[in-house]
């Protein structure tokens, strides 16, 4: 059966915690870069929250919005690299093939949302950190770009599992990292294809929208609007 | 150029000594003196710093450089434009001046396509400096591989590929075709080591009429070749940016603009090449104010070229106000203003007023302020194309800022030490003036007397259409 | 091999003085031509009777190199048929581009070797006629002959005509 995995995420629910943020990092063997590193806008984190103020103090608001790689449709930053490292693959994810890249970078830098993240050194795990990481991905060398995938790896598990026990996948039988951890539940993934899934459902909202649609990009990150009343 | 009284009828040639005129044309062949032994030097020095500072980078990590998310092109990809734009001096000069038959071309000839080639080459090498994995860079080549994958053609970087290849190869037959009586003459004029190499390098060339006419074709048709190759190569290079979501990068008109700027910046190149090889080589009878005077007038009409493109592209993105494009080019009013000032007044203020007055063209201590800070003035143009676009690109909560550190200075420093020591070198073994079209010049010169003055007159000769049966 | 006259003229009309005078001998066409170090326009000493041929080659070239560029870009897509950027996988405007680029090169190779074979370039000797000294202003006059009594003739036509250094040679012209 075909996939067309999505996520929703909804920004009522959105707190800022960031631990969507952390939860990919540990699962995805993403490195910490420190201090410095981060001081040079060189984070390696694949889902980032944006915080935006709106207003003036003491009305000002932070507007909150997790941005992991979009997945799109259209991806831009697949067309740019010449040596295919990105990829459309067929359950409609933007696949990443880490020992094919060059680091042109040229994926980085046409990518409107700037999720796209480069290995500036080859980050060490100092013992015994190197236990944490996950068996189910490489660590990325230096010069290699990298990025959400939907924790395909999981994904793939998944589909292992179901086709081991003779069955299709079930709805929310994937979860990713960040969606597993996010505390208000503010993140949903899910199988669109599939028409009895919760986030086919979901996605029937009226607040429905997506980050610069206006580009064609067709991302399949969809966001639910911030609803704005008494008390928020 | 001699006191002699003019002959009516006798050609020019008839008249000068040939061996004094090959002896002062070959003077950076046949003279070596300390100071290109220290050129070289230095040159080979700051090559083999920026060697080892890649080296050291290639072993470390792009995180040495200033780059960061999301400004990840910066001085290496403005200096691989910058490079590629130079190439374009001899493409211009050699070719379009010989297709035009323009009369003063001879003695710019080939120390301009000796530049085009050397330019290229260094430009050629930035793709590879700039990678994150250098060391795989043959991935992008089309070979049956056990990874079962070939390279994306859809990718503007592989039409780079196959367009800054196709170029090099372009350029280097140019500049060498062009050079094969010249070397045969130095052939016939060298002994020893010296001998055996011309000879090895003249490939036989005798100067049979068959020969010539043969020659005279063969250059005409890669004069041809090599303009569209040029324009097609330029714009590729543009497309790297034009073809991207970037904003300020998804223009139109990168593509003319870019050509242009590549043949400004190169006409400038041709300008402080042909002062510095006028000053070293004694070379102040052949290159003649006359040609820095025509030189310059090209230069003048490429700054309004230049600056006609750069008002045209600013005009519509100010008209329209495109949110995204607009914190672009208002950036360039914030941090970014020391560096559009620097484009505007090197590439305008300063040489469209000193350019417009012959004085200016004709003396050529003076000619060099417009051409130095039109080559800086375009260094800074490809950075603020390249920067403030990725600096302040859509998405604000990742806006950067963007500064190289000593790695990228070292490597490009040294990448420029690469360009000066291979044309040293080659001024050194291989023949800095076209000498066999000098002495065509002057064959074709004689003296008309009309009325009750005399002018000189130039011979054109057109027999390529029987040429072509 | 052949004999070949060769005689050093210190000017073009007396070059062309010794070709008009040569031309009594009824050598066949394109036996005659002249090694200068400056190309002489056809028919000031001697006329080219030969056409220049490899611009056809160029042409073809530029067709090879066009087959070649469509080639290696269709080869690549359908070999490797990735889905990018939601574009076709065979993508047009990228086809043209390269098969452009190939074909120029295939131009500009074919005038360098055309070019270089009709030129005459790197011939495995016999040994070809020259004379370094028309670096020194002179015009050398080449005419291969047939036997002696031709020889002969050809040596007192260019003596005649002011020719230096008039003498046979065996070689190529």
């Amino acid at each position: 059966m075909k996939h067309t995995w999505a996520m929703a995420i909804d920004l009522d629910r959105c707190t800022g915690c960031g631990a969507c943020v952390v939860a990919c990092g540990a699962e995805n063997n993403i490195p910490v870069v420190g201090e410095a590193e981060a001081g040079k806008n060189r984070l390696m984190h694949w889902i980032r929250v944006n915080r935006y103020w709106e207003g003036e103090f003491p009305e000002a608001q932070a507007i909150y919005l997790p941005i992991p790689c979009m997945q799109c449709e259209r991806a831009p930053c697949e067309l740019v690299c010449p040596v295919y490292a990105t990829y459309h693959n067929e359950d409609g994810l933007n696949a990443m093939v880490y020992n094919r890249c060059i680091g042109t970078r040229y994926c980085a830098n046409n990518c409107p949302y700037s999720v796209r993240a480069f290995n500036w050194y080859d980050y060490k795990w100092e013992k015994p950190l190197d236990e944490q990481l996950s068996p189910d991905l490489t660590v990325r060398s230096r010069g290699v770009m990298e990025k959400c995938t939907f924790c395909i790896q999981r994904i793939r598990r998944a589909k292992e599992t179901a086709a081991e026990e003779g069955r299709e996948i079930r709805d929310g039988e994937v979860v990713p990292a960040c969606v597993q951890t996010c505390p208000p539940g503010a993140m949903l993934f899910g199988d669109l294809a599939d028409p009895h899934s919760e986030i086919t459902r979901k996605l029937k909202d009226p607040r429905r929208f997506r980050l610069m649609e206006h580009l064609g990009t067709e991302p399949r990150v969809v966001y639910l609007k911030r609803q704005k009343g008494a008390g928020r | 150029m001699s006191a002699e009284a003019p002959r009516a009828g006798v050609d020019h040639l008839a008249r000068t000594d040939e061996a004094a005129l090959f002896e002062r044309l070959s003077r950076s062949n046949l003279v070596t003196t300390w100071r290109w032994y220290l050129g070289v030097a230095a040159a080979g020095a700051v090559l083999l710093w920026g060697l080892i500072v890649f080296l050291y980078m290639a072993m470390t990590g792009m995180g040495v450089t200033g780059y960061n998310r999301p400004v990840f092109w910066g001085l290496y990809e403005a200096s691989l434009v910058f490079w590629i734009g130079l190439s374009h001096s001899g493409t211009l000069i050699s070719a379009i001046l010989r297709l035009t038959h323009a009369d003063w071309r001879a003695p710019v000839l080939r120390g301009a396509e000796a530049m085009t080639a050397f330019t290229l080459m260094v430009g050629g090498l930035i793709p590879i400096v700039h990678l994150g994995r250098n060391w795989r860079v043959y991935y992008a080549l089309p070979y049956p591989s056990s990874r079962e994958l070939w390279p994306n053609m859809r990718s503007p970087l592989m039409w780079d590929a196959m367009a800054i290849t196709t170029y090099l190869l372009g350029s280097l037959t140019f500049l060498y075709v062009g050079m094969i009586p010249d070397l045969a003459l130095l052939r016939d004029k060298s002994a020893g080591w010296r001998r055996k190499f011309y000879s090895a390098l003249s490939l036989g060339f005798r100067g049979t009429h068959a020969q010539w006419r043969r020659y005279h074709v063969a250059s005409t048709l890669f004069a041809i070749l090599i303009i569209p190759i040029a324009v097609s190569v330029h714009s590729i290079v543009s497309w790297d940016f034009a073809m991207a979501k970037t904003p300020g990068w998804h223009s139109t008109i990168f593509a003319p603009y870019f050509v242009v700027g590549a043949i400004f910046s190169g006409i400038a190149g041709v300008v402080i090449v042909m002062a510095i090889l006028r000053k070293v080589f004694r070379l102040e009878s052949v290159l003649t104010p006359l040609h820095f005077d025509n030189l310059g007038k090209l230069l003048l009409t490429m700054t309004l070229l230049w600056g006609y493109f750069y008002f045209t592209e600013f005009l519509t993105v100010w008209y329209n106000r495109n949110p995204e494009e607009w914190e672009v080019f208002s950036s360039y009013a914030g941090p970014y203003l020391p560096l559009f000032l620097t484009m505007i007044v090197c590439n305008f203020v300063i040489p469209f007023p000193m350019l417009c007055l012959k004085r200016v063209r004709r003396s050529i201590s003076l000619i060099l302020v417009p051409a130095c800070s039109i080559v800086i003035g375009m260094y800074a143009e490809r950075l603020l194309i390249v920067v403030p676009s990725l600096a302040r690109r859509n998405d604000p909560f990742i806006w950067a800022s963007y500064f190289p550190t000593w790695v990228e200075f070292s490597v490009m420093a040294g990448a420029a030490a690469m360009f000066v020591l291979l044309y040293m070198l080659f001024a050194k073994f291989f023949p800095i003036m076209a000498i066999s079209d000098i002495k065509e010049r002057l064959f074709h010169a004689t003296d008309r007397t009309i009325g009750g003055t005399t002018v000189e007159s130039i011979a054109q000769v057109e027999g390529e259409e029987e040429a072509r049966a | 091999m052949s004999t070949v006259i060769v005689g050093l003229f210190n000017n073009v009309s007396a070059a062309a003085k010794a070709a008009r005078d040569l031309q009594a001998l009824s050598l066949p066409a394109g036996s005659v031509t002249t090694i200068s170090a400056v190309p002489l326009p056809d028919g000031s000493v001697v006329t080219d009777p030969a056409p220049v041929r490899f611009p056809k080659i160029v042409i073809a070239g530029w067709f090879v190199g066009a087959a070649a560029g469509l080639g290696l870009t269709l080869a690549t897509y359908m070999l490797y048929p990735l889905v990018t950027g939601g574009k076709t996988i065979v993508s047009v405007p990228p086809t043209l581009i390269i098969t452009y680029e190939v074909a120029m090169l295939g131009a500009l190779l074919a005038t360098l070797f055309g070019g270089g074979r009709e030129l005459g370039l790197l011939r495995f000797p016999p040994k070809t006629i020259h004379d370094p000294r028309i670096h020194d202003g002179k015009i050398a006059l080449c005419a291969r002959v047939e036997g002696d009594d031709q020889a002969g003739r050809a040596i007192d036509a260019m003596k005649d005509a002011g020719g230096i250094d008039v003498r046979p040679e065996e070689g190529e012209l």
